[in-house]
């Protein structure tokens, strides 16, 4: 009804004065994120260099003390589970999405947008509403070990207060955000690729790994970033299945804010989850230019 | 050529996986439902139905206070976000400029930044300003992080738009701000309702923001339940959380049954 056509009109006498009202109107939203998004982020960097004094208040300074601090043992053995459990995590998101995602996007025939939203109205719950009934599933008594125990499991297997625990609890967190890019890959993917795989007989598995993953690796990517970001810096997982022994960085920044009051310390573990967010984008972006340029060619 | 594909050969292992997902992503949420019904105390035996658990939470003043709170936060943040989001969405869309380009790169940081950062920032922002942790914090913080879903949601939409409807309403007499009130506003507004529910849905269930950025009274709702089920499980919180869980829900049906009701078919993943 109302779409543009591509060529832009230079024409018009009004095109400047229009163009100042639409620069009028994103002033106030940028001038807000400036204020209160970007401002603060540049502040709780700055505030990783500082210190604080006896009776727990956070000074400006220029030390690198919270920093050398987060090499120390205790610390740094945080920040290395915190990536292990997110890796893993992101890993075994992948290995349940792609299945899903291939039998959504092409066997889902008309329900393919009902199954979708199936996926994502849940998600939509309260985040601790759902990890609490998480917790209670897989707790000792809960459906899931009983299950396992009729199925044979030793009677000793145990789910929360273990790494594994934690990890389950990312998964549960996460996994939308790995379905949802890789089914818009696979709806984008060319179904006679699978065809030809399996008339120059490729099975099931080989087509699968040789033509589906493949073609589809721009979502994979892009799902890994997006579930291993927030569950690297997740505090709830940990706190609810994992106990105190399994506690992750955000748990640590917690910590630092609300029971120990050494802020900067918490803005140099804040800062380390930021860092590791342009780390992660900027692979990824440099990734998927490389693989657009190769499909140009 | 799609279904003969489909009809070709069904991949039974993926469908069991998938199968499972399904169970694995609903059996949580239905426990929470079937416990808050509970005639026990316990979390793992059903004893029989009762609502018990649903007056215990509506007789709790404390709880029922955090829930007027969660709703005004909600409000407060959709109203702000929806103001400053749909000005900025137009402005992004049409000014072509350098401020707009780098405001619509900026505005994608909030979107992929863990959530604990955003808290964290807001938090040393109000702090290093000297502006204690209040209700008004968390208004701030929610409105700021919101700005960002609003204005991406309704870009799309925007380049959608034609200019020269507008152009055509300023020919026939319009001023500038008219035209934008009477053409471009209308045409947006399925998706300016659907993403302000989406907002207020989303600010609602908002934990982790709203627990960095909070004062000690009145607490959010879902601050309330993380304290209570970091203390110790109570049924109560079962009641709280399954009618957080049927409201989100409607709520979400709601956002994208909002364009169809103005006769438009929108993809969810428009909507998301």
């Amino acid at each position: 009804m109302l779409t543009r056509e591509p060529e832009v009109r230079q024409d018009r006498p009004t095109k400047r004065r229009r163009t100042r009202l639409w620069s009028a109107l994103t002033l106030p939203g940028t001038v807000w994120m400036s204020v209160f998004f970007l401002s603060a982020l540049l502040l709780t960097v700055a505030l990783s260099f500082g210190t604080t004094d006896d009776l727990g208040n956070p000074h400006f300074g220029s030390t690198l003390a919270n920093w050398a601090q987060l090499g120390e043992p205790a610390y740094a053995k945080v920040i290395f589970r915190s990536f292990v459990y997110a890796g893993l995590a992101s890993v075994i998101c992948l290995l349940i999405a792609y299945p899903v995602a291939y039998v959504i996007a092409l066997h889902g025939g008309r329900y393919k947008h009902a199954l979708i939203a199936a996926i994502v109205v849940p998600f939509f719950a309260n985040y601790l509403v759902r990890m609490y009934g998480w917790s209670t599933v897989l707790a000792d008594d809960g459906p899931v070990l009983r299950a396992a125990r009729a199925l044979g499991a030793p009677p000793s297997l145990t789910i929360l207060n273990t790494g594994f625990g934690v990890v389950a609890g990312l998964v549960y967190g996460f996994v939308v955000f790995m379905i949802l890019p890789l089914y818009a890959a696979m709806e984008r993917m060319d179904v006679s690729l699978i065809e030809a795989g399996r008339d120059l007989y490729g099975g099931p598995l080989r087509t699968f790994l040789f033509v589906t993953v493949p073609s589809t690796r721009q979502g994979a990517l892009a799902g890994l970033v997006l579930v291993f970001l927030p569950a690297t810096g997740d505090f709830v997982s940990a706190q609810l299945l994992g106990g105190p022994n399994q506690i992750m960085i955000g748990n640590l920044i917690q910590q630092k804010f609300f029971d120990g009051q050494n802020w900067p310390l918490g803005c140099a573990l804040t800062v380390l989850l930021m860092a590791l967010l342009v780390v992660g984008l900027s692979g990824y972006l440099r990734r998927s230019r490389r693989d657009e340029q190769e499909a140009v060619r | 050529m799609r279904r003969a594909f489909s009809r070709r050969r069904k991949p039974w292992f993926a469908i069991a996986v998938t199968v499972a997902f399904f169970g694995m992503l609903y059996l949580p949420i239905v426990v929470v439902a079937l416990f808050s019904l509970n005639s026990q105390k316990s979390l793992t035996v059903f004893k029989g139905f009762s609502l018990r658990w649903y007056r215990a939470f509506f007789a709790d003043h404390d709880l029922i206070g955090s829930l007027g709170f969660s709703l005004r936060i909600s409000a407060v943040a959709m109203i702000g976000s929806i103001v400053l989001g749909v000005a900025l969405a137009l402005g992004i869309v049409r000014s072509r400029g350098k401020l707009g380009s780098a405001a619509g790169l900026v505005l994608l940081i909030p979107l992929i930044t863990p959530e604990i950062v955003t808290g964290v920032a807001s938090a040393m922002l109000f702090k290093g300003v000297g502006l204690p942790l209040s209700s008004g914090t968390v208004m701030l913080a929610e409105v700021t992080f919101s700005i960002s879903y609003v204005t991406v949601i309704l870009r799309s939409r925007v380049a959608a738009l034609n200019p020269e409807v507008e152009e055509a309403a300023m020919d026939l007499g319009c001023s500038r701000f008219q035209a934008v009130r009477l053409v471009t506003l209308p045409a947006l507004l399925p998706a300016i309702l659907a993403s302000a529910i989406l907002i207020f849905a989303m600010v609602f269930d908002d934990f982790v923001l709203a627990y960095f950025t909070t004062g000690v009274t009145p607490q959010p709702l879902p601050v309330r339940i993380y304290s209570a089920i970091r203390f110790g499980v109570q049924p109560t919180i079962n009641a709280v959380g399954t009618l957080m869980l049927i409201g989100s829900i409607a709520l979400i049906g709601l956002a994208l049954l909002v364009p169809r009701l103005f006769g438009r078919r929108e993809s969810l993943s428009q909507l998301l």
